[in-house]
């Protein structure tokens, strides 16, 4: 492990730079903000899963006061797209059509109204009369997959569908090895299938959008997205502008998760202020962020391995199958991370192989959502490999001990599967994992509370544990870049494209930038994520913003810093590769000039010269962070009701930009997994209904539902990263369902493999063992 | 919509008597739900927060307006456990018993507490007062025998209220949750024992059967326990619905109800 620099900001618990604006109720989103004569736009969605629009009459909403335009298939684009905010060309099918005359599934859009009002909108979207000509609904993978199965993508106009006829989007493929040779050499064999549900993000703030003219007539977009410059390529190809017509600009946001990297609603405000020339605000509702936004792919995962008696895995294999609802948006590039994300962290099997396969279904379309596959991927192999460790009669951290990748080391996977096509290879430049197994089971107390019976009464207690790995950005594929300028007394000002999504990561950048120029994080002032002003940034995903933001950040603040020492070099009268800045000042062999003066100087001379620039940074790899987790359960196994009663995770991302947005990134996450494995659950009636599309009855862990929970930083240094860096903002949420599961299988005996675990589920199945 | 804001009993059951067609509103928190989400379009409403009658609590009367904020810290261990598991803080600040009584749903969770100890519901109207006992007010699932013009001024316990009481409930998480199913069970010191149930039948549910035979046993064995779980869990009368199955809430009635009661001999 390098030896890690010593810092004077990066490191430091600094507070958010927009943290006072945020908790004094400033207003800081896009749904604070009205303009004159602003519209108001209603979404009018499918409530039917699956139907031909034969025709749809609009004439009475229309008529309906204060409506001045309405949207449908008959007056609107027709060319396909993806909603997916990806890099172009995105790895998604072609498939969605504003608006299409086909609806897939509960929810989908048919028409949107704006008016002067939004209950004049909605009363006039009431009054669109459509006659639905209902197909068949498609309502599970197997359904889907089933012959004869209705063909939900059957326009002959998208792209990239693997074989819509058979309602298969994708089909992804690696192999090394030969993994049922491997599996037959092996000493002990184990065998996983697992099941994930339909979830969603429910970040407090809905998705939510303003358009309007600027004086040029040019289009400005406040969105809250991840993906601001994505959604201005996007929704300028769909209404036919040059890019250079768009401006999109992010302000806070009141969190993403992934699911607003996805353009839902840019396009329809857009094309009501460009149909009517007034300002439009769109806006989900909660419902709607349930019905109609994004959730987290559903999948059925298959796990083999095969190990020999000494523990050393021989072969691993994964078989995926993905449902990605009514359009594929995602459905590649998440599944091939269920893979990448999983299987290079055991890298000592020479016998791999994935298979896997997206399908449609009629139900709400699946998109990125913290840990994109990884979580599902990583739910399935380390529940398999607890049951392989008690197989072969090793302990769980054991077996992770002897198999896990290290620092130097490789794997093929890499360079098999990438974003849905192949990867690159990638060497790990750091990897502390040995260290958080180990100091994260001592924490715990593994071995003692392993070694404890749960008891034979109606409370039973056990432990479990994981062991994970996620990514750092997209290598070879993302771009970041950043602008530093000087002003006149001397402080900064960063211009960055990325987007903070209310993780922080405006404060983390500042932080960067400050380390290298000498001064404080007060001396920076951040302008991001606004496509007029700040350079490219591809967005917020893929774990990308501290590492490849924050490098570009790094960069470009190395290049302002080694202009303000030229400068001062001249002043100083001193060679400038010997001079540093601390504390806002250069110091010389005989006197010291201050940041002050030099920013002066370059405005107003001698020789004034602005002092800026630019860096842009393309990560060559991905750079994993890794946790092990452990959790602690008490099963009652009358009532079947699981309680989480500790959980632990020791993490290596790196260099902990600011520990204590660190820890919160992993607290929050390890909540949000936690829901996802006790709660959390879509469900849906036979008809492709959405049954519970609220707060009160989907079920996100409150404070009183989490445990205590522990956050181990542990150290490391990640050499290609801004000062050591890797990230952390997605894979806390790989630990709890294993390391849940696990500790039921401790306590009770029994392998869960649906989430979510709710009371009633597991009591069926601890009746059905006896217990 | 006509709102009136009385400032006393007088002049609330008055604005009642005048629009015997109000809507009366407490707490709001099952009102508002029904107007934010279920199309709830009040003529007139009479809003009875300021009635300082309403907010008394003597001794085994509670009246309507009495909050869970303030039966969670109050001294009747039964109703303080229910409280405690109602909504969130900001619901039990606002929530009253009245209002639970008004919706009268299956899933209320002060409601197996007052069927426990036998609970009478007083009414008054300008043309006098009623008091019914607890089924005699609850008719059916969020039914009520309340007539038009009428107030749920409070409810009144007997005298003497039994010396042991517990209550639980069983929902998927621990905060926010309807009950799949609740139970409340109390012991009175020769024996009495009483077992009542919500979310297991159209109205709160006694279990008669289980009652009287675990009176009788001054020292339940394993066996009586374990036949005592059975009877509750035979005269429930649970539905399947999109939170559980009847099977699992009759088998949890069963559970819960065992563990209260050993809970209250201990
Ligand atoms: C988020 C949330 C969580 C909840 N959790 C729970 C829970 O865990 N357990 C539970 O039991 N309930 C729960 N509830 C339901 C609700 O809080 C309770 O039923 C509460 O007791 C209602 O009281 P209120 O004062 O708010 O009634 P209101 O909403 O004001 O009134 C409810 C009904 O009773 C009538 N009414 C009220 N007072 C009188 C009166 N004095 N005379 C005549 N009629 C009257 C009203 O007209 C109305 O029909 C929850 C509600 C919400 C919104």
């Amino acid at each position: 492990m390098a030896e890690s620099p010593k810092f004077t900001v990066v490191g430091v618990s600094e507070r958010k730079v927009d943290g006072r604006a945020l908790v004094t109720g400033k207003p800081v989103f896009a749904g604070d903000v009205e303009l004159p004569g602003m519209l108001h736009v209603a979404l009018l969605t499918s409530p039917v899963a699956h139907a031909r629009i034969r025709s749809i009459d609009t004439a009475a909403a229309e008529a309906h006061p204060g409506v001045a335009c309405v949207l449908t298939h008959h007056n609107t684009p027709a060319m396909r797209y993806t909603t997916a905010g990806q890099g172009a060309p995105e790895p998604s099918p072609y498939d969605t059509r504003m608006f299409d005359t086909k609806v897939r599934f509960v929810g989908d859009r048919v028409a949107a109204v704006a008016a002067d009002t939004l209950s004049a909108a909605r009363e006039a979207a009431a009054l669109i009369a459509i006659d639905f000509e209902e197909l068949t609904p498609v309502l599970s993978i197997d359904a889907a997959l089933a012959t004869g199965a209705p063909v939900i993508h059957d326009e002959d106009d998208c792209l990239d569908v693997w074989d819509a006829p058979h309602n298969v989007v994708s089909v992804i493929g690696a192999k090394v090895g030969d993994v049922a040779a491997g599996l037959a050499e092996s000493a002990v064999t184990a065998e996983t299938t697992i099941e994930t549900q339909y979830a969603q993000h429910a970040p407090l703030e809905p998705h939510v959008v303003l358009s309007h003219l600027d004086p040029d007539g040019r289009l400005v977009i406040l969105a809250s997205t991840q993906v601001p410059f994505h959604v201005r390529r996007i929704v300028a190809r769909l209404l036919d502008l040059p890019i250079h017509r768009v401006r999109v600009i992010k302000p806070r946001l009141g969190g993403g998760f992934g699911v607003k990297q996805e353009v839902l609603l840019e396009d329809v405000a857009a094309l009501v202020t460009l149909r009517t020339g007034r300002p439009a605000r769109l806006e989900y509702t909660r419902e709607q962020e349930f019905v109609s936004a994004r959730t987290r792919h559903p999948m059925r995962i298959r796990v083999r391995l095969g190990a020999g008696a000494d523990g050393m895995l021989q072969a691993i294999g994964m078989d995926a199958i993905s449902n990605t609802g009514a359009y594929g948006a995602h459905g590649l590039t998440v599944l091939s991370n269920t893979g990448s994300k999983t299987l290079p962290l055991y890298n000592k099997a020479p016998h791999l192989a994935f298979d896997g396969r997206v399908v449609y279904t009629t139900l709400p379309v699946a998109g990125a959502y913290r840990g994109y596959g990884g979580t599902q991927g990583s739910f399935a192999l380390e529940t398999a490999m607890d049951d392989l460790a008690e197989r072969l009669g090793i302990d769980p951290v054991e077996l992770r001990l002897r198999n896990h990748i290290r620092t130097g080391e490789t794997s093929p996977i890499f360079e098999e599967l990438g974003e849905g096509r192949k990867g690159t290879p990638q060497v790990i430049t750091s990897c502390a994992l040995e260290e958080c197994l180990r100091r994260g089971a001592e924490r715990f107390g593994w071995a003692e509370r392993r070694a404890r019976t749960p008891g034979a009464g109606a409370l039973r207690r056990g432990v479990g544990m994981s062991a994970h790995m996620q990514g750092s950005g997209i290598a070879l594929v993302d771009m970041a870049s950043a602008t530093i300028s000087m002003n006149d007394d001397g402080s900064f000002t960063l211009f960055t494209g990325s987007t903070d999504l209310g993780t922080g990561s405006d404060t983390v950048l500042a932080q960067i930038a400050a380390e290298v120029l000498g001064v404080g994080v007060e001396a920076i002032v951040v302008v991001a994520a606004d496509t007029d002003l700040t350079p490219f940034d591809t967005g917020a995903y893929a774990s990308s913003t501290t590492y490849v933001s924050g490098k570009a950040v790094e960069l470009a603040a190395m290049r302002v810093r080694d202009q303000i020492l030229a400068v001062a070099g001249r002043i100083l009268e001193s060679d400038p590769t010997g001079l540093g800045i601390v504390e806002g000042h250069i110091e010389g062999p005989q006197r010291s000039v201050s940041l002050a003066d030099i920013g002066k100087r370059s405005y107003y001379g001698p020789d004034p010269a602005q002092i800026a620039a630019t860096a842009s940074f393309v990560p060559e790899s991905s750079p994993p962070p890794f946790m092990a987790a452990f959790a602690e359960v008490e099963v009652d196994v009358e009532t079947g009701l699981i309680r989480v009663t500790d959980f632990l995770a020791a993490v290596d991302c790196g260099t902990p930009i600011n520990p204590i947005m660190t820890e919160g990134q992993v607290e929050g996450a390890i909540a949000n997994g936690i829901g996802y494995a006790l709660t959390e659950e879509m469900q849906f009636t036979v008809r492709g209904r959405n049954r519970n599309p609220d707060l009160a009855r989907y079920k996100i862990p409150g404070a009183v539902d989490l445990p205590p929970m522990t956050v181990m930083l542990i150290d490391s240094y990640e050499p290609t990263g801004p000062m050591g860096a890797k990230s952390v903002a997605e894979i806390g949420i790989n630990g709890p369902l294993p390391a849940i599961a696990n500790a039921v299988y401790h306590a009770v005996g029994i392998r869960l493999t649906r989430p979510p675990f709710t009371p009633e589920k597991v009591w069926r199945r601890l009746r059905e063992a006896g217990v | 919509m006509d709102i009136t804001l009385p400032r006393d009993l007088e002049a609330a059951l008055a604005a009642a008597a005048a629009a015997p067609d109000a809507t009366i509103l407490a707490g709001g928190t099952d009102l508002m739900v029904g107007v934010n989400y279920h199309g709830v379009r009040p003529s007139a409403v009479v809003a009875i927060r300021r009635v300082a009658e309403l907010q008394e609590w003597e001794d085994r009367f509670i009246g309507a307006g009495v909050t869970y904020r303030r039966l969670e810290a109050g001294p009747i261990p039964g109703l303080a456990q229910a409280a405690r598991t109602v909504g969130s803080p900001q619901i039990r600040s606002a929530g009253t018993i009245g209002g639970n009584l008004g919706t009268a749903s299956p899933a209320g969770d002060t409601l197996p507490f007052l069927a426990a100890v036998d609970a009478s519901v007083v009414l008054r109207s300008t043309a006098g007062e009623r008091v019914l006992r607890w089924d005699e007010f609850i008719t059916g699932p969020k039914r009520n025998a309340r007539g038009p013009g009428e107030l749920i001024i409070g409810v009144r316990f007997p005298d003497r209220l039994p010396r042991r009481q517990a209550f639980a409930k069983i929902g998927v998480r621990s905060a926010m949750v309807i009950a799949i199913a609740s139970c409340c069970v109390t012991r009175d010191e020769d024996g009495t024992t009483r077992v009542a149930l919500g979310s297991v039948g159209p109205t709160p549910i006694r279990a008669r059967r289980a009652e009287e035979m675990i009176s009788a046993e001054s020292r339940p064995t394993e066996a009586t326990l374990t036949e005592f779980s059975r009877l509750v869990a035979d005269e429930v009368r649970p539905i399947t619905d999109h939170r559980s199955t009847a099977e699992y809430r009759r088998y949890a009635s069963g559970v819960m109800a065992r563990r209260l009661l050993e809970r209250v001999l201990s």
